[in-house]
């Protein structure tokens, strides 16, 4: 059973239990009403209405599955970091859930707070920019399947949209678009800096990205996340392609601007970054979407290079998943909190002059195995 | 009038208004915001007829490179004339 058939029967046994009201309203009411109500219940019924309130379904799930994720996420960053730095605070917190609930309560801290927007602000870009982030990166995850029950970017018998790992990294793509459109409209001098440099980090360090996926894609020889992870069945391309993996790691780490390249936040030099007037619910929905990136991120690291969902048996496919997921993500707080960060005038010449030769080599390498025919795909 | 014609008017009207508010727009990033969901509302066009690769790299290249036109926007043009020109 997949998730199209699991939310499929939950909205039709729905239906059918208002149905019932309304078609004994329908039943009880005189007859000009009574018409009404049956017409409701037919509507509800048909076809085309089921397959939407499905579809709806299971996009809310998706976007829950996501939420409980980006919870942990914060939770393990936090446990993390007290652990390497000795921060005393997020070390001890919490009694027997480990503080796990402190991030619904920063959550609900920053859901009380006032929304300031600046006098001299651009309304318009302030209002979108925070619009943009989080609808772009839930778009990432709209096309990564857990399993290959478990997905969302199917038909209704369940097969898989062919391009779904192009249409991740065109949704990668937006963000840098609204982090300079929020630099910009907050008509400070410290965000328009960080979203300049934001704007010149992310641009530069996707073309090294965009290449290693190509490599994996050329291994594969498919478009889609089901495609890739059943040819890793007798591999993990992690292994022949394992300079893609670190250069993909260092990539996603770039994109989602943590610690050695958060230049875009820099505390200590600009205030806050290109986040600094904003405050209340919308600097929460900018944390959170940073964590549902760094999410995203781990998911695609997961599909494309450690095999995806495949594992012994003993565990469900989705928990493997989630496993390596979450390791990658592991992987990449520790960077987070023991590396410095990367200083401006080198942070181009990281990614131009050593991540790109590193990517083409990778493509190569890609190449060559293609030509030898040691992956059929 | 069918769904498919209804979403396809609903694209083609954001198209067009988005397309008209690129050049009529004071603030050159209004403009710049305006010509990304002209290129959005086109990539979903594209998935109207059944042609997702084009769609995804209309939004991977067109959108993607919006953030340099916002760049050039910012950093070749004077607020201070624009403003004064109304």
């Amino acid at each position: 059973m997949n998730l199209f058939q699991f939310c499929n029967g939950i909205i039709v046994w729905l239906v059918e239990l208002v149905n019932n009201l309304w078609y004994w309203l329908g039943d009880v009411l005189p007859w000009y009403f009574g018409d009404f109500f049956t017409g409701i219940g037919d509507f509800a019924g048909s076809h085309g209405h089921i397959v939407v309130m499905t579809i709806v379904l299971e996009s809310l799930m998706v976007i829950i599955v996501a939420l409980i994720n980006v919870l942990n996420f914060i939770w393990l960053d936090r446990k993390l970091s007290g652990r390497i730095f000795d921060f005393y605070g997020p070390y001890y917190v919490g009694y027997r859930i480990g503080g796990w609930l402190q991030n619904l309560a920063d959550g609900m801290k920053l859901f009380v707070k006032e929304i300031i927007v600046p006098a001299k602000a651009d309304k318009l870009g302030f209002l979108l920019a925070p619009v943009i982030f989080v609808g772009s990166s839930f778009l990432i995850l709209a096309t990564i399947p857990l399993s290959p029950n478990f997905g969302i970017a199917t038909n209704e018998s369940g097969e898989f949209v062919t391009a779904g790992v192009l249409f991740a990294f065109a949704a990668f793509a937006i963000a840098p678009f609204s982090i300079l459109l929020a630099g910009w409209s907050s008509n400070n001098k410290f965000t328009l800096i960080g979203g300049m440099r934001s704007a010149a980090q992310m641009m530069s360090y996707e073309i090294p990205l965009l290449l290693t996926v190509a490599s994996v894609v050329l291994l594969a020889g498919s478009f889609s996340f089901v495609g890739i992870v059943d040819a890793q069945h007798d591999i993990w391309f992690a292994i022949p392609l394992f300079i893609g993996l670190v250069v993909f790691l260092v990539c996603i780490a770039a994109e989602v601007e943590v610690t050695p390249f958060d230049l875009p936040e820099a505390e200590a030099e600009l205030v806050e970054g290109w986040t600094t007037e904003y405050s209340g619910m919308r600097f929460g929905l900018f944390m959170m979407t940073s964590y549902l990136r760094g999410y995203a991120g781990g998911a695609l690291a997961t599909a494309l290079f450690l095999g995806g969902w495949q594992g012994p048996s003993l565990i469900p496919d989705e928990i493997w998943f989630l496993i390596k997921a979450y390791t990658v993500f592991v992987v990449i707080e520790w960077m987070r909190w023991s590396l410095p960060r990367v200083r401006v005038d080198q942070i181009l010449e990281l990614g131009w002059k050593r991540l790109l030769p590193l990517a083409v080599l990778n493509l190569l390498i890609a190449a060559t195995f293609k030509t030898m025919g040691w992956f059929s795909g | 009038m069918t769904w498919e014609l209804f979403i396809f008017l609903f694209l083609a009207a954001s198209a067009l208004i988005s397309a008209l508010l690129v050049v009529r727009a004071r603030e050159i990033i209004h403009g710049v915001v305006a010509l990304a969901t002209c290129f959005i509302a086109v990539a979903c066009m594209y998935i109207m007829l059944n042609a997702e690769f084009v769609a995804i790299v209309q939004i991977l290249v067109y959108v993607g490179a919006i953030v340099v036109v916002i760049l050039f926007g910012i950093m070749l043009t004077k607020r201070e004339i624009m403003e004064s020109g109304d």
